[in-house]
């Protein structure tokens, strides 16, 4: 019998495992690939570890990780030590009230302590930054603390405490001598939750951290828009091992003290104090050795500042240093993840931000909603001389004027298809609709793009909100379901490398290299037209350091600095001039990267639906989703 | 008597609203085995833990060698405590444990090395100085927590139910064990437990407590044998507690049936209960005793069998060598000098103060 379910139950066993561990392996396999391409072995490398020391923004945040998830760990294991021990003394009913309020940062979704952390902040004038996050987690981290000293707390026999004081001990002495011992284990593996904790909040750390600071989990978070890079794969699995070592030593930590409880252990307390201090000693000099990278960054406050909200992963970290050391200007430089979050916060506090990086249809919302300062173009030589005119009429769609916006990357939407799979030329959205690539199609899984396809095959305006016009648009996409092997978002890059569908729904940024990776691969954007998209520098109305903002964005307009950034970024730079500096001949006459004017023409820019046009859209996009 | 050395001057105390101690005042004499003796709840131990300095009255003083310490911080008081689950130190081991108190009054290192074997001698349990308190057995555990508590030389020692956790016939050992020590040491133990054998084994002078009050205080021989009410009755031993009625002095009705008796001045036809202890009860062949009966339950506890015999209406508890099988017609026999005829209480409040109304 025994026998005969044993292996059933290894299976069982191995199966969980698979499941949970299954990622992590990807993620720490991933992070070794020489190709960038998730989809590709390009052999083994290190080349994302070293990058990763060399990376002085992450190295910036993982100081101020480490340092915060110390500093609150410190405080919240003595604050949550001292809360257990008076608790214990009191009545059950006082008890229960004041556990049950001290356990309400726990329970709590993260989501609500943040906000409210970060309203209370605001209300009291605290500037969010350093102070504001530890405050946060160490209001989070106590409770951890508690869980893990409260029940020992309780095991432990007052009279202990008694005997020392009757032996004529002073209470604090006797304390110390009699009830810390014994708690001690469970102080340690409570701190090491708290520490594991801290390290992994991302949510409440994100909405009390101000301008200017990173953790580790808001920096990565911060670079999701752009596609994660390898180097954080790196960072992810460093992070992973870290917590995993930490976690089994806390629960080393739990086992003695479950032993403790029953038999002799001075050599097993000997033990856990080695431990102790071999976790102190290493986490206080991790702490030490990145604290000289961080200090300046994060308590210096100087006149001469100016405060950058861009999209992650949307600048060379060079241009901000080349900026600084020309102008002597201080950049603190904060990123997004979307559109929305950075609309969040600018609506929050207008005078966070000096100079902002949003997108087109985002740009309308500010200018509608007055947020935005008119720029001083005799302030902006560069942005005048060098950002392609074309360039400016597509952004008169959202900038009717050209008052608020100096355009910054841009791209197209088109469709990128496999020359090989495909056999006659791509020139129509149609070839979407081919019943012979059933299967083959990879669709984008968002709104407007899957409508913009839709709409513009049909020669309708790409940002319709004529109900009749979204109803065909709609019939056509659920027809069109059947043939789609997958709505996804950045995965198209990767499985068309790796020669996974034949054809699919991207952005230009996304395609430029793939033909490096896969030279099978051809861009396209349909005769009927798209949607080009345009990310613009724009200045909040109640900015404090306007004057360096514009300095900050024709810094950005002159060609060789353009020329890094698109390098860097690899999205098309409006720069005229850059463009002709492009040193790689496939690239600077890629007609993916720079589609010609006439192509160009045939594009419009997305513009706010109003609130009726999202409703419309989104009602229309269930229909289709549920079709699938 | 000896010198007065603890003397409890109407102490009250209530946890949560509710009284444990009313009014309570308590003299101990220097070099007395004081036993506090009651059911749980009783205050006995919270009586222990004012004197100890771990709970302050409400009102009243405890006064020390004529010194008022009611508001003294326990560590700085002349006792010492052996607590019920012995409170060993469980990360230091048994040398360090004695030396404890010893280490605090910086004695030197000499002096507590020779205490530390002087006590382990006297708990007989030389050699043990290097094991840890986890390692020994619950007996040897008390043993050094009572040598941890002694070596600092205190003036009284205070028992908080210290064989409570231990089994009967290592509680028995113990029993002995703490008297021959009290000799030696020839100081004064307040001793608490529920336990009224142990009360009676050991001490010299037993105080009786139920519901915050102090029931009766005595010699053991006085509290077995004259019990002042039928809660003290009942709780020292086994009683047949019956309702009478006093005809005259040293004439006393019980279920109908006069009986000559030996105590005086309760005036005539008054009620009144009277305590006949089970052994006291002799079971006589038919006819010749004072009350008819029939035995209904025999059960055989090893020295004696107990029986019950239902005579008068009234169900007696009987102890007797000599068994009696069930159904056997008897007569009851009781000497007018085991028949202790206690007042009954004459209102409820008085009752709430001398009788557990089960």
């Amino acid at each position: 019998m025994n026998s005969k379910t044993r292996p059933a139950e290894k299976i069982y066993m191995a199966v969980i495992f698979l499941f949970m561990y299954a990622p992590i392996v990807t993620l720490i396999v991933l992070s070794f690939n020489k190709s960038k391409s998730r989809a590709k072995w390009g052999g083994f490398t290190f080349q994302w570890y070293l990058n990763l020391v060399r990376d002085s923004e992450v190295l910036n945040a993982m100081a101020n990780t480490l340092i915060i998830a110390l500093i609150a760990t410190v405080v919240s294991t003595l604050i949550g030590t001292a809360a257990s021990v008076a608790l214990t003394g009191m009545k059950r009913r006082t008890r229960s009230l004041i556990m049950g309020v001290t356990n309400i940062p726990m329970i709590n979704a993260d989501i609500v302590t943040g906000i409210s952390l970060m309203l209370l902040f605001k209300v009291l004038h605290f500037d969010a930054g350093f102070v504001t996050v530890l405050i946060a987690h160490i209001t989070f981290d106590i409770p951890y603390v508690m869980l893990s000293v409260l029940p020992r707390m309780k095991t432990i026999s007052p009279s202990v405490y008694e005997a020392a004081l009757d032996l004529g001990a002073r209470p604090f002495f006797a304390f110390r001598k009699t009830i810390l011992p014994d708690l001690a284990p469970s102080i340690l593996s409570g701190a090491l939750m708290a520490f594991t904790m801290s390290i992994d909040d991302f949510i409440i750390t994100y909405f009390t951290k101000g301008s200017g600071f990173d953790t580790l989990s808001t920096k990565i978070y911060s670079e999701v828009k752009r596609g994660i890079r390898p180097e954080i794969y790196a960072l992810s699995a460093i992070i992973f091992v870290a917590v995993l070592i930490l976690l089994l030593l806390s629960d080393r930590m739990k086992a003695q003290t479950g032993k403790l409880a029953s038999r002799a252990r001075s050599a097993g307390n000997q033990k856990i104090k080695k431990i102790g201090a071999v976790i102190a000693v290493a986490a206080a000099s991790i702490a030490i050795i990145l604290m000289a990278l961080t200090f300046g960054g994060v308590f210096s406050k100087k006149s001469t500042q100016v405060f950058v909200y861009n999209a992650g992963e949307y600048i060379d970290p060079d241009v901000i240093e080349l900026f600084r050391e020309e102008t002597g200007i201080e950049v603190v430089y904060d990123e997004f993840e979307s559109n929305e979050i950075m609309y969040a916060k600018v609506a929050a506090d207008g005078a966070a931000y000096d100079v902002l990086c949003p997108s087109d249809y985002m740009i309308a919302k500010l200018i509608d909603n007055d947020m935005l300062m008119k720029l001083d173009w005799s302030e902006l030589p560069n942005a005048q001389e060098y950002i392609g005119r074309q360039y400016y009429n597509s952004a008169s769609a959202f900038d009717p004027a050209n008052e608020y916006a100096v355009p910054y990357c841009w791209g197209t939407v088109g469709i990128l298809y496999n020359k090989e799979l495909v056999s006659a030329p791509v020139t129509s959205w149609d070839v979407l609709w081919d019943p012979q690539y059933k299967g083959e199609i990879l669709m984008q899984d968002s709104i407007r793009d899957a409508f913009m396809v839709a709409l513009a095959r049909r020669g309708f305006s790409i940002n319709s909100v004529n109900p009749d016009e979204i109803s065909l648009a709609t019939q056509d996409l659920i027809e069109q379901a059947p043939l789609v092997q997958a709505y996804v978002i950045d995965q198209v890059r990767d499985k068309m490398i790796g020669g996974e569908a034949a054809m699919g729904v991207i952005y230009s940024g996304e395609a430029i290299y793939t033909q490096r990776e896969n030279e099978n691969l051809d861009y396209v954007i349909p005769d009927e037209g798209s949607n080009v998209w345009i990310d613009a520098w724009v200045i909040p109305r109640e900015a404090r350091n306007a004057e360096n903002a514009l300095k900050w964005i024709d810094f950005l307009c002159r060609p060789e600095i353009a020329l890094m950034n698109f390098e860097y970024i690899t999205y098309s730079t409006p720069n005229t001039a850059a463009q002709e500096m492009i040193e790689d001949e496939l690239i600077r006459n890629s007609k993916i990267a720079f589609p010609d004017e006439e192509t160009l023409s045939r594009c419009d820019t997305y513009i706010s639906l109003g609130e009726e046009g999202d409703r419309l859209y989104n009602e229309a996009w269930k229909k289709v989703k549920s079709a699938n | 008597m000896s010198k007065e050395l603890i003397t409890l001057s109407h102490i009250s105390k209530s946890f949560d609203g509710q009284l444990i101690l009313d009014d309570l005042n308590l003299v101990i004499h220097e070099n007395e085995f004081v036993t506090l003796l009651g059911p749980s709840g009783c205050g006995k131990t919270t009586t222990l833990r004012i004197i100890g300095g771990f709970e302050t009255p409400d009102a009243g003083k405890v006064i020390f060698d004529g010194e008022d310490i009611t508001a003294l911080a326990p560590n700085k008081r002349q006792l010492n405590t052996v607590f019920q689950k012995y409170a060993l130190f469980t990360h230091m081991d048994i040398a360090e444990n004695i030396a404890f108190g010893l280490r605090i009054k910086n004695k030197t290192d000499q002096y507590i090395k020779d205490k530390i074997s002087y006590a382990l001698k006297l708990v007989n349990l030389e050699g043990y100085e290097h094991r840890m308190p986890d390692s020994l057995s619950g007996g040897q555990q008390q043993r050094i927590a009572i040598a941890r508590a002694i070596v600092n030389e205190p003036k009284v020692l205070l028992l908080d139910e210290p064989l409570g956790a231990l089994d009967l016939k290592l509680r028995q050992d113990m029993q002995y064990e703490l008297i021959r020590l009290k000799k030696e040491l020839g100081i004064t133990f307040i001793y608490v437990t529920h336990d009224q054998e142990e009360a009676l084994t050991m001490s010299d002078h037993i105080v009786v407590m139920n519901q915050g009050y102090i029931q009766q205080e005595g010699s053991p021989e006085d509290i077995y044998n004259e019990p002042e009410n039928a809660f003290v009755a009942d709780f020292i031993g086994d009683s047949n507690i019956i309702t009478a009625t006093m005809v005259r002095d040293e004439l006393v009705r019980i279920l109908g049936v006069e009986f000559a008796c030996v105590d005086k001045g309760f005036g005539t036809e008054k009620p009144v209960d009277v305590v006949i202890r089970p052994e006291d009860v002799e079971l006589v062949p038919r006819g010749q005793g004072q009350l008819a009966g029939v035995v209904t339950h025999i059960i055989f506890k090893g020295v004696h069998y107990e029986m019950e015999v239902q005579a008068g209406g009234f169900e007696w508890l009987v102890h007797s060598t000599k068994e009696s099988p069930v159904g056997t017609e008897v007569d009851i026999r009781v000497d007018p000098f085991n028949i202790q005829v206690m007042n009954k209480p004459e209102s409820e409040d008085e009752q709430a103060l001398g009788v557990e109304d089960v």
